[in-house]
């Protein structure tokens, strides 16, 4: 089993800080439309005790307002509650398709993000061994390359699949890739090396391919960060 | 608030319901308020003109608010622009301090704090305004000395290409 110091960088804390980011600004914008909201029902009130007449259909949506977007506080921190017990464990087994629900969430909180579906997966575990921190690092800028190679209205389409008894695929499509534009760069590279995952990026049909190794021990971590199977 | 002439907002998110809200109250307080709530729906809507001050959010998709800001200040010379974000950070506040923003607020903010930042862009904008006329009545005055009356109707459209 590889140690935290070999699977741990800085690029991962980078990733880390960069979801905690998009998630507080996700809050602050929840808190701006609830204190608004609520601001707007004072203000109501205070014009019915100068005799002002109510208008109930105000009062009645800006009370849905409050306690819809509390709901989407609770989600929030759900998923922030998910993202930060990434690291409980530097590795461990998980379920690919969680990680993918896990991903696809905290992506959404970015301004450019378009709406992402995740094909089923036909009964299959789609359980690995890895680390799903930087598991998640690494979809999650396939994802970010995939937003800013469609623009917000995309529907980007992410399919799992069992490649062989070693390895799972997990191909992103549903963009075009705009001219000179590459992907990945080095840092993700080196997080994708350490825990084994594969990167193409297929410019001719306009898809991502990760290969996810089912057991992360099968590979170890050479020097320039590239990893090989043992 | 009383006012004869009402201020006119220009009110900019991607957060419908945040645009909602703050519309009601802004209108409340006796302010002429338009929303929008996209960057390029701003820009549209800042052609019809007459704007005294936008409110833009900084993060949006597609046309961000940084790019609202830098449109909107190219093409309305006296528009005054209160930038919201929910991220503050240096490089954004001088980034939008250099495209002529007139101040920048960090979401959740207090409503009073922007109702004064809104009055106070108001001010300055038509302090600018009044700069401009006072520079333009100068002018005149200079061009009319010794000129024909078709020689300053042509100084006077010059001048007017000048200030747009």
């Amino acid at each position: 089993m590889k140690n935290d110091k070999e699977l741990f960088s800085y690029e991962s804390l980078a990733f880390f800080g960069r979801v905690n980011a998009s998630i507080s600004h996700e809050l602050k914008n929840i808190m701006a439309i609830i204190s608004e909201t609520a601001g707007l029902l004072n203000d109501i009130t205070e014009m019915a005790t100068e005799g002002h007449a109510i208008n109930s259909d105000l009062l009645q949506t800006s009370a849905r307002s409050i306690m819809e977007e509390i709901q989407r506080g609770f989600k929030t921190i759900r998923q922030m509650n998910r993202f930060a017990h990434c690291v409980d464990t530097p590795v461990e087994s998980v379920r690919l398709e969680e990680i993918l629900d896990l991903v696809i969430n905290i992506a959404g909180y970015l301004a450019y993000s378009g709406t992402t579906r995740m094909r089923s997966l036909k009964n299959e575990k789609g359980i690995v061994v890895t680390s799903p921190l930087l598991l998640a690092a690494v979809v999650y800028h396939a994802l970010i390359f995939s937003y800013k190679n469609s623009g917000p209205d995309a529907e980007i389409e992410i399919d799992l699949s069992q490649w062989n008894d070693k390895m799972w695929r997990i191909a992103i499509h549903g963009f075009n890739i705009k001219p000179f534009q590459t992907f990945p760069d080095e840092h993700l590279e080196k997080i994708a090396g350490s825990i084994g995952v594969g990167i193409q990026c297929d410019r001719f049909n306009n898809r991502l391919d990760l290969d996810v190794p089912t057991n992360l021990d099968d590979y170890s971590i050479q020097s320039d960060g590239m990893t090989s199977a043992n | 608030m009383q006012m004869e002439n009402k201020v006119k907002i220009l009110l900019v998110d991607d957060e419908v319901k945040f645009l909602s809200a703050v519309a009601s109250r802004l209108t409340m307080k006796g302010f002429d308020v338009t929303t929008a709530d996209n960057g390029d729906a701003a820009i549209e809507a800042a052609k019809a003109g007459g704007f005294d001050v936008a409110v833009v959010d900084l993060q949006m998709p597609g046309t961000d608010g940084a790019q609202v800001l830098k449109i909107l200040k190219e093409n309305h010379k006296f528009i005054e622009i209160i930038m919201l974000t929910g991220h503050a950070t240096v490089d954004s506040a001088v980034e939008c301090t250099k495209l002529g923003a007139f101040m920048y607020l960090e979401k959740p903010y207090d409503f009073d704090k922007l109702v004064d930042a809104l009055m106070q862009a108001y001010k300055n904008r038509m302090q600018r305004k009044h700069e401009r006329d006072e520079k333009r009545m100068a002018a005149i005055q200079k061009m009319a000395m010794g000129q024909s009356p078709l020689g300053l109707i042509k100084a006077l459209s010059k001048l007017d290409d000048d200030q747009k």
